[in-house]
């Protein structure tokens, strides 16, 4: 399966895969043309992978949610408290720990602080009963502040004045390179196979399909609603936690407040462009980087904030979702 | 006085919440979510204060707010009801064109200054012990915002149209079979809760900020959506919710200002930990009051 990976776009293999992952060739073309056209642009290739790793995380962590009928809006939150949880287990790296050791910890502390964030949303969904869409958005914030009060206060790095930002990373802690790009443009890709995987051929992802298609007729067919929700809850919070883990140790190198903002916001537009299928997120996401790369030049040169960025991807989503939308509805 | 000074601000800050509620309640009752609010307020904040600072008039301000709000939610309204678009995706796709297309167009007015609504004392009134410049010293949107909800009460309840909105709310097929056409309700109560959001932004920079920075209602627009939940669809209840967003806000800055010892961060988290507490608190026993025709989209799931 990881010979889908754009890297290796010789012929042969490919028509094989046609065949055996079809459901991939279309978004496989589509990554090709993207990153063929790019450079053409002025826009750096290794630049669009390295902004894909994160939203491919973010965008998953809509995806499986979504399979079980879940919204979840809480990307941005669980993505900086990941960051902010890779930050905290980094505390723990000292000069004798091995390299891998000290990546795989930092990794699980994004992890754990992204997961346990949406497993908050989870949790108030299915002891209290509150709608998981405003609690995850409204989390949002919550953990915006909470990053910026701990690199204000517990997380600051006592070198850097008066500036909001944590201790720089030691070396054995950043992400090694391949080429251009840190080695989580890999993880990211390999993990959206594996998701891919759970959901589609595996008994939880079909469990999972039929709560999110029926609810009511999975409860009655003995089908463990809740355990469901909090589980593709807190999966795709721990995705989008480890999302923020890899960029503090990638691009980054530390914790600062307005780390990542907008991933996952991003992500969560992919997802929907792709109706959450795995192989089309990966499209989604290439394209969504390569205009948020794009426009990071393009915003340099105007003047324009970041957040400039949402009015082509949400524009684009609003085009397919009035487009799909009328499609869709033919059938019922 | 402390308490009074948290009561007013309770009101003053809560006063664009307010708005943004009893127009997400509007939108609600006819059985169309709106997670566009967000982007309806900032538009708004965006048009009014942009208004405000070139004519130097706060009341057309006011008027552009109003119809960037409106404007934007009749595109969620559009694409939810004529092209079948997924009402959650659509809203928050509306909020996310609405956050960026503001961060973009606003940055020349990031250091603009305007003139905007003063506050109006009424006499004696306002001399009351606590509660007195709170209701009876605000700015002329707050005032409106305070008697708004008991208006849509009586309009929901007491008049043929309000009566139109509900039954398109709870039963489409009844309201067709009176000669109307539900899609045409929808559309007009979306625009309208669109339009109180825009009001929203506009009171929300006329008379508290005085200022544009990006993303100036920092989810007020989503705490509203919360709220009107809050409140069971009702719109005085939603409104309190708004006032309870209010002083938290205004808990946070009193403290601030008195120089309390705790990081203005966590200070920062209380209004929205305070609106999921109430949430929290309230959920399962509203479920029972959710419109008919919003179960499918919103309350879909048993738990």
């Amino acid at each position: 399966m990881t010979a889908t990976t754009p890297a290796a776009p010789s012929a042969a293999p490919l028509v094989q895969l046609a065949k055996k992952h079809a459901g991939w060739f279309g978004p496989l073309v589509c990554v090709v043309v993207i990153l063929s056209v790019i450079p053409f642009l002025g826009i750096s290739v290794p630049d669009v992978l390295i902004r894909s790793c994160p939203l491919l995380l973010t965008a998953l962590a809509v995806a499986i949610p979504a399979r079980t009928g879940l919204v979840n809006v809480g990307g941005e939150g669980q993505f900086v408290l990941g960051a902010c949880g890779a930050a905290v287990f980094a505390t723990a790296v000292s000069e004798s720990t091995p390299s891998p050791v000290a990546i795989v910890v930092i990794a699980i502390g994004g992890i754990v602080f992204g997961g346990l964030w949406a497993g908050l949303s989870a949790l108030l969904k299915v002891v209290a009963g509150v709608n998981e869409t405003i609690s995850t958005l409204l989390l949002n914030y919550v953990a915006t502040l909470i990053v910026a009060y701990a690199v204000t206060g517990p997380l600051k790095d006592p070198e850097a004045a008066n500036f909001p930002i944590g201790s720089p990373l030691p070396d054995r802690a950043r992400l090694p390179m391949i080429g251009d790009v840190h080695i989580g443009v890999i993880v990211a890709l390999l993990l959206t196979f594996a998701v891919a995987w759970l959901l589609n051929s595996t008994r939880w992802g079909f469990k999972a399909r039929a709560a999110g298609g029926n609810p009511i007729a999975a409860l009655r067919g003995g089908l463990p609603v809740a355990a469901l929700i909090v589980g593709a809850l807190l999966l795709g919070g721990a995705l989008a936690g480890l999302a923020g883990a890899l960029e503090v140790m990638g691009p980054d190198g530390r914790l600062r407040q307005g780390l990542g903002v907008g991933f996952g916001f991003l992500g969560f537009l992919a997802s929907w462009l792709a109706m959450h299928r795995p192989g089309w997120i990966v499209a989604a996401v290439v394209l969504i980087a390569s205009i948020s790369v794009g426009g990071d030049s393009l915003q340099i040169d105007l003047g324009l904030p970041a957040t400039s960025v949402y009015v082509v991807t949400a524009t684009v989503l609003l085009v397919v979702l009035g487009w799909r939308g009328t499609r869709s509805g033919e059938h019922h | 006085m402390f308490i009074e000074d948290v009561f007013a601000g309770a009101v003053r800050y809560g006063s664009s919440v307010i708005f943004a509620t009893q127009g997400e309640v509007i939108s609600e009752r006819a059985g169309v979510i709106n997670l566009g609010v967000e982007g309806s307020m900032l538009c708004g904040a965006l048009a009014a204060f942009a208004t405000a600072s070139a004519t130097g008039n706060a009341v057309l301000g006011i008027i552009a707010g109003t119809a960037a709000g409106a404007l934007l939610a009749s595109l969620h309204a559009f694409l939810v009801l004529w092209r079948g678009a997924n009402q959650l995706a659509s809203g928050l796709a509306i909020s996310f064109l609405g956050l960026g297309l503001t961060a973009a167009l606003g940055v020349n007015f990031v250091s603009k200054q305007i003139t905007g609504l003063g506050a109006i004392e009424i006499p004696v009134l306002s001399d009351i012990p606590i509660i007195g410049k709170g209701l009876f010293a605000q700015d002329a949107l707050t005032y409106l915002a305070l008697v708004l909800p008991f208006i849509l009460v009586f309009v929901l309840s007491r008049t043929k149209w309000g009566l139109i909105l509900r039954a398109t709310g709870e039963r489409p097929e009844v309201v067709r079979a009176y000669g109307y056409d539900p899609r045409r309700v929808r559309a007009v109560a979306v625009t309208i809760g669109g339009a109180l959001a825009g009001l929203g932004g506009s009171q929300l920079v006329l008379a508290y900020t005085l200022n544009w920075v990006e993303n100036v209602t920092l989810g007020r627009g989503f705490v509203a959506v919360a709220l009107v939940i809050f409140g069971a669809w009702k719109p005085v209840q939603a409104a309190l919710g708004g006032l309870v967003f209010g002083a938290a806000l205004s808990l946070q800055l009193q403290l601030q200002a008195r120089g309390v010892d705790v990081s203005i961060w966590l200070l920062q988290m209380t209004p929205y930990v305070l609106t999921l507490l109430v949430l929290t608190v309230t959920s399962r026993r509203q479920s029972q009051q959710i419109p008919e025709g919003l179960k499918a989209v919103f309350g879909g799931s048993p738990s």
